[in-house]
């Protein structure tokens, strides 16, 4: 078999799960992700549907795993550059962007993070709660070296500072260095971007950036995390009071022509299971979802809406809530919505009614990542009309994209839970394997 | 016997430790305590510094044991084990003891007892390291072929992604051809492609591949071994075939559910299921004028939980197929939700919508009637939106009903020794994260066998099967970590609680030199210890937690707690 | 350095107590209390174990006997052992045991069985507070208690 290499192309579970696979089928992998920590989206859920498993708990020996594979090379804190060639002999340039910290003295112990003056938005907890400009993105942080964000650095930005250099035993701390940018050969690449949370904003009947207590999935999943910045309290952000109701709304951007036309897959489970946690956490809480279809497809999911009904005080409300205002006084949502079920209604007449609540969360669109338009240009695949890698045979090949030699596994290239994305990534290292075996009498086109 | 000569390195990770543990203090005592012939500290013993020096002492000192005290196992174990084996040590002869996570970052307001803390961790450690024995890591040689069971979409699928990566593989298939479930399906979603144009040239290079021998009206009969060699049993027209495999992929899909007892299926001759449908009216058959189709039928109801997935995606495919064959046709489809979930699904829902197709919806509780004498006429339905009944007319009902799990699958799973799910489909060894794998080593499964897939997830499942499956077959050996259980044969009564509670089937009672006692399986060995706790007699041990490990850990932290004399 | 054994039920007594912690989630709890930097009493003695399964009741037995203040196992939250169903032998195990202990005259609150999970460094901390106080007001053991023959001899 060829060992030129693999490129995998992110580092969520999908990637963690491909580079595993192909590592242990003996292929050199090289895993780049953008960030300076893998684990990607996993690692920001609480909790993990149907099962109520810890996500961290279950990620983290997978992220070691992976790290720790003699023949995984973690590039982490790098982007694709540029790529040519075709299957077989890829040429990849990586670029690692610059730390400002030398990973070989580094050891992770947090000093210099603690002295850092400079406060800045926290992207791994979407804004809620700040990091410093030097940084670990979370405290099981792969590999575990902090980073200094360039842009936020006093330092960098305005020549005052280097308080983490003087702090820092081991002196890790180095200012010097230029971007680095690394030449690959490998003969197949594996692209495992994820997904990022559609903007709400755009939807202005939903109130979200305008009205305090309304906020998005992945918000509420920070709020309600123990390792988040209110330590698992769901502290709502007007008043910091425990919500003692919550309506999710589903579908925001959605299944919606004017957004996206798609269904998300994943968030009637989503929503579901945070109703299930805000009621754990605080019994006596009642939830609310405002759905249209409940797609509970999966193994075990249909039991899960189940106990969220019977056990854990979860209402579902057919409807598709047609805007959200605010008590200007206690600062809790009002949602307006027509039941299309009238006995989910309680009400005998099909009405236009409204819901007071304490705290909204609004389940948004998922969408390919940012930055995948970018690294498809670069690759040269097709996009389908949702915006997702297309893939060129859905039945036989359901993991390969238009070009030969890449393949696209996770969220990137379909709306799917981690179930299935851990499946295609496994998927791909038996492509990837196939496609690097020399080929004896396979009839291609058959 | 040479005596036991201990090493022992205390780390400062920079501040983190020596800034509130008094590290030199603690290399002093270390110094004390029995059988350690040398100590010192390190800044950082995980640097290139600390690491050379481990090597250095342990050829000077002669040392045959090491116990580092720095930070935690779970992130430095491997690095500080393969340390000591360059320099000739045995890698389970090291010991590692945790002073930061556990100790100076949790107590940094209190050096004092942190340090003592410290100290006696350190004598903890240096006891269990008194106790610990070299270990040579189990090594198994894996047969190079692999088993599929099923020869389906899933089944061929995995034998030809094996196949191409030049490992051979026995394909097992009980009916007399290829293809499993699709065979009754004329047009496949989303593709909306004719199954002949997708599935035939599959059979053919399934068929035509060299590396695959293509057991048709076979099963297997017997199965027993362990990853890396299982020897299997094959029945093909009445005789016996023995076959030896390194790994297993089952993948022997599901049934469709007939709904006898259901909205009258098994009396009215025009009331049929989706698969009936197809097979009768997309061959030829006359169309009907009114359709209705009945989703939910026998599924996420309370004696079938479960929700069939793509059978909402079924019923909306041969939805279109009528209308796209008359556009005139009536066409309604009675559901309780319509799982058109992701990107292609929601599109061909939006399809139908704009084709005509009507959409109903109801409630479980008041489900759709049936009516009509010797020919279903037409369903009245409870119409959940509108609040009011309506009477559709239907020249055909068409019922959608989910997969079930096939009546053998209780048969296969105890000749394979995997569990069973509640609802009967294979029960995957983690549902998030390992989802075609099983507990038990070697064996995986793919496609509706687990849970209704329709086409591209099933195929995804077997290309994952197929490559967890080449993996033990590509490196040809099954290595397992030395923390495996053991029995000692003169020391077992044979009492079986271990093999009852081990959560991997992977002891076994056999006769022995000594008669009947337990035997672990050590490729199948977990190392989780339940069956050593287990066990009455102190037969089975644990290497590297063994008792004599663990409590000697117990009586060095106790030791001093009395006036200075020894413990009772 | 021997330690002198704290007086009595008197200000100053700070409990030994043993913990048996497994590899994947309890282990990993302690460590991110850890590298949280959350304050502890420094009472615990962490024992690594792959499985709270592993912890035969002689162990309990063996370190009370021998004088520690407390004993206390932790383990994933039923459901979630890395080995399917260990931490359910340990829960049973845990009952009895109690049962047993205080048949000898070994106040059982001095035994406890408690689940962490790998993401709860919180959770762990607090149960070396809440367990460290419970200990402290039954102040400390008397070794040689309940048992006359060393259970560890062989």
């Amino acid at each position: 078999m060829n060992n030129g290499g693999v490129l995998v192309v992110g580092g969520g579970i999908a990637g963690i799960q491909a580079a595993i696979d192909l590592a242990n089928m003996g292929l050199q992998v090289y895993l780049v992700e953008r960030t300076p920590s893998i684990g990607g989206r996993m690692a920001q859920l609480d909790k993990t549907f149907p099962t109520n498993d810890c996500s961290m708990c279950i990620l983290a020996p997978k992220m070691i795993e992976c790290a720790s594979h003699q023949n995984v090379q973690l590039l982490t804190y790098s982007e694709v550059e540029d790529v040519s060639g075709g299957p077989g002999h890829f040429s990849v340039t990586v670029r690692k962007k610059p730390r400002y910290v030398d990973v070989t003295r580094c050891t992770g112990c947090g000093d210099c993070v603690e002295k850092c003056p400079r406060r800045v938005y926290d992207e791994f907890n979407v804004g809620l709660g700040k990091r410093k400009a030097i940084y670990l993105p979370f405290p099981q942080a792969v590999p575990r070296k902090v980073t200094i964000d360039a842009e936020s650095c006093l330092y960098l930005t305005k020549g005052r500072c280097r308080v983490c250099e003087e702090t820092c035993q081991a002196g890790a701390i180095n200012f010097e260095p230029q971007e680095e940018m690394l030449e690959l050969e490998v003969g197949a690449i594996v692209l495992a971007t994820g997904f990022d949370p559609f903007d709400p904003t755009a939807l202005e009947e939903y109130g979200y950036g305008r009205i305090e207590n309304v906020i998005t999935g992945l918000e509420y999943e920070r709020l309600i995390s123990a390792s988040g910045p209110t330590e698992g309290h769901l502290k709502r952000p007007s008043d910091g009071k425990v919500p003692e109701r919550i309506a999710f709304i589903q579908c925001v951007g959605s299944r919606d022509v004017n957004y996206k036309a798609y269904c998300s897959s994943v968030c009637c489970m989503h929503a579901t299971k945070e109703a299930i946690l805000a009621n754990e956490h605080y019994p006596g809480l009642k939830s609310f979802i405002f759905y249209t279809d409940m797609r509970a497809v999966g193994k075990q999911f249909q039991e899960y809406l189940i106990r969220a009904r019977e056990e854990y005080d979860v209402t579902y409300v057919r409807s598709r809530p047609g805007k959200i205002t605010v008590d200007e006084e206690t600062g809790n949502p009002i949602v307006w919505y027509d039941a299309t079920v009238v006995k989910e209604a309680g009400d005998p007449v099909r009405r236009v009614t409204s819901m007071e609540v304490d705290l909204v969360v609004l389940c948004q669109a998922l969408v390919p990542h940012g930055f995948h338009v970018e690294i498809a240009e670069k690759l040269g695949l097709t996009l389908d009309e949702g915006g997702f890698i297309a893939i060129q045979d859905k039945l036989l090949r359901p993991v390969d994209t238009t070009v030969p030699g890449i393949f696209a596994c996770g969220f990137c290239q379909g709306p799917q839970d981690i179930p299935d994305s851990v499946v295609q990534a496994s998927a791909t290292a038996a492509r990837v394997a196939e496609s690097l075996t020399p080929l004896k009498e396979e009839l291609e086109h058959a | 016997m040479p005596r036991t000569r201990v090493g022992v390195f205390v780390c400062h990770c920079g501040n983190n430790i020596g800034g509130v543990v008094r590290v030199p203090e603690v290399v002093e005592y270390a110094r004390t305590l029995p059988n350690v012939v040398y100590a010192e500290d390190n800044l950082y013993t995980c640097s290139e510094e600390g690491l050379s020096s481990i090597r250095e002492q342990i050829r000077e000192q002669a040392l045959n044991r090491v116990v580092v005290a720095s930070c935690t196992p779970r992130t430095h174990e491997p690095l500080f084990q393969s340390t000591c084996e360059e320099a000739g040590l045995n890698k389970y002869l090291f010991e590692f003891v945790n002073i930061r996570e556990h100790c100076a970052w949790v107590h940094m307001h209190d050096p004092a007892r942190a340090t003592e803390k410290a100290k006696e961790l350190v004598r903890m450690g240096v006891a269990k390291a008194c106790y610990l024995e070299p270990q040579e890591e189990f090594e198994s040689e894996v047969f190079p072929a692999a088993l599929v069971i099923g020869g389906g979409m899933a089944g061929m699928t995995a034998a030809l992604a094996l196949a191409n990566q030049g490992i051979k593989v026995h394909l097992v298939e009980r009916g007399p051809h290829l293809g499993g479930l699709v065979r009754t399906v004329q047009t496949l979603f989303p593709t909306e492609q004719a199954t002949a144009e997708v599935v035939h040239p599959l059979i053919a290079r399934v068929s035509a591949h060299s590396e695959i021998t293509l057991h048709l009206e076979s099963e297997v009969e017997d199965a027993a071994g362990f990853i890396g060699d299982f020897d299997v049993s094959i029945r093909s027209n009445g005789e016996l075939q023995d076959l030896k495999v390194g790994t297993i992929i089952v993948a022997t899909g599901a049934e469709e559910l007939r709904p006898v007892g259901l909205y009258r299926y098994s009396e009215l001759p025009n009331v049929v299921t989706q698969l009936e449908f197809e097979e009768k009216f997309k061959t030829g058959a006359e169309l009907p004028d009114s359709v209705v189709m009945i989703n939910c039928v026998g599924a996420r109801v309370p004696e079938r939980t479960y929700c069939g997935r793509f059978c909402c995606s079924t019923a909306i495919k041969n939805a279109i197929w009528l209308k796209e064959q008359n556009p005139q046709t009536n066409v309604y489809i009675l559901h309780r939700d319509v799982m058109a979930y992701g990107v292609d699904i929601e599109k061909f829902y939006r399809r139908a919508m704009e084709l005509g197709v009507r959409f109903v919806r109801y409630d479980l509780e008041s489900p759709p009637v049936v009516l009509g004498e010797g020919r279903a006429e037409a369903v009245r339905v409870q119409h959940q939106l509108m609040g009011r009944e309506l009477d559709l007319p239907a020249d055909l009902v068409v019922l959608t009903t989910p997969l079930v799990p096939r009546e053998d699958n209780e048969r296969l799973a105890q000749l394979l020794k995997v569990p069973l799910g509640g609802e009967g489909f294979f029960l995957e060894a983690h549902l998030k994260l390992r989802p075609i794998e099983f507990a038990t080593d070697g064996v995986y499964v793919c496609g509706s066998a687990r849970y209704p897939s329709n086409i591209p997830e099933s195929v995804s499942q077997a290309y994952a099967a197929a490559a967890k499956a080449s993996i033990p077959i590509g490196e040809g050996l099954v290595r397992v970590a030395a923390i495996t259980a053991v029995c000692d044969e003169r020391a077992c009564s044979a009492c079986g609680n271990c093999v009852e509670v081990c959560p991997f089937g992977a002891i076994e009672l056999r006769e022995g030199r000594f008669g009947k006692s337990a035997y672990v399986n050590t490729a199948q060995c977990k190392g989780c210890g339940c069956c050593v706790a287990a066990c009455p007699s102190g037969a089975m041990q644990q290497r590297g937690f063994d008792d004599r490990q663990l409590l000697c850990m117990i009586g060095a932290l106790a030791e001093e707690m009395t006036d200075g004399t020894a413990a009772p | 350095m021997a330690q002198q054994p704290p007086e009595s039920g008197g200000n100053g007594f700070e409990p030994r107590i043993l913990v048996f912690a497994c590899n994947w989630c309890s282990y990993a709890g302690a460590d991110l209390a850890g590298v949280s930097r959350l304050q502890m009493p420094a009472s615990c003695r962490v024992v690594r174990v792959m499985c709270s399964a592993r912890v035969r009741p002689e162990f309990v037995i063996s370190a009370l006997c021998k004088g520690l203040d407390g004993v206390l196992i932790l383990g994933c939250h039923p459901g979630e052992c890395h080995y399917s169903e260990g931490n359910y032998f340990t829960r049973r195990r845990g009952l009895l045991l109690r049962k047993l202990l205080e048949y000898v005259g070994i106040e059982p609150e001095r035994f406890q069985v408690r689940w962490v999970s790998a993401s709860e460094g919180a959770k762990f901390a607090e149960t070396v507070e809440q367990v460290t106080e419970q200990i402290k007001a039954l102040g400390p053991n008397r070794p040689g208690i309940g048992l006359s023959t060393d259970p560890t001899r062989r």
